[in-house]
């Protein structure tokens, strides 16, 4: 996966900017695990998202 | 907090007849993309329809961008009023598909999915040729990137 041969499907991933090295680390887990995995990082995404909406009203409330 | 695996996990506890499709098919089958909503294709039988309304109602299931100060009914009989449903739930949003472009309904997706293990249940997951073929036939600029994926998967898996 991670050296692929040139002309390959991976290879073409990896040319249009797949990270192949995620793909791999996938490729570790069962279905069941990849999905959790999946929740976990959405859920982090929401709660950075949430951060990130708190202190742009944090600082709009300091600038007026 | 999102859970769709729970999600998919109660709906196999159920014995729901489904097939998980979309992002979360591309993820379990070791894709690195990262969806906020679970996409299946379902039986249209009025009994799986009861069993879906049995799984979704407990969640409060809305169609997404449905007015929030509108009152809104769900149960079994909904889901015979239409074919596609894109819900939010309280525990993450779910598409619920009556027919997958270029694959086919419920009955023809069965046979290009793998059963796959969910901690003791289980759930059929859209094969990677099919789904490729599936966006493929949608034709969306956005899978462009998935398909590369599952192409680079699939070679990966030979």
């Amino acid at each position: 996966m991670l050296d692929p041969k040139p002309g390959s499907k991976i290879a073409e991933a990896r040319d249009f900017g797949i990270d192949l090295t995620m793909l791999a680390e996938n490729l570790r887990f069962t279905p069941a695990e990849r999905i959790k995995r999946n929740d976990q990082a959405v859920n982090s995404m929401l709660k950075f998202q949430e951060a990130v909406r708190r202190a742009k009203a944090g600082s709009k409330a300091k600038s007026q | 907090m999102i859970d769709l695996f729970e999600i998919a996990s109660r709906f196999s506890q159920a014995e729901v007849k489904f097939v998980i499709v979309g992002g979360i098919a591309i993820r379990g089958h070791g894709g690195n993309y990262v969806t906020e909503d679970l996409d299946v294709c379902y039986s249209r039988t009025n009994e799986n329809l009861k069993r879906i309304a049995s799984v979704l109602t407990p969640l409060n299931p809305r169609p997404r961008n449905f007015p929030e100060n509108l009152p809104y009914v769900f149960d079994w009989t909904t889901l015979q009023q239409g074919t596609n449903f894109t819900f939010e739930t309280s525990m993450g949003d779910v598409d619920l598909l009556g027919e997958v472009k270029g694959v086919g309904s419920y009955d023809d997706l069965v046979p290009r999915s793998l059963l796959i293990d969910f901690d003791g249940y289980s759930a059929y997951l859209l094969s990677i040729p099919a789904l490729i073929t599936a966006k493929r036939a949608a034709g969306r600029p956005k899978d462009e990137a998935g398909l590369k994926v599952l192409e680079a998967l699939l070679e990966a898996s030979e």
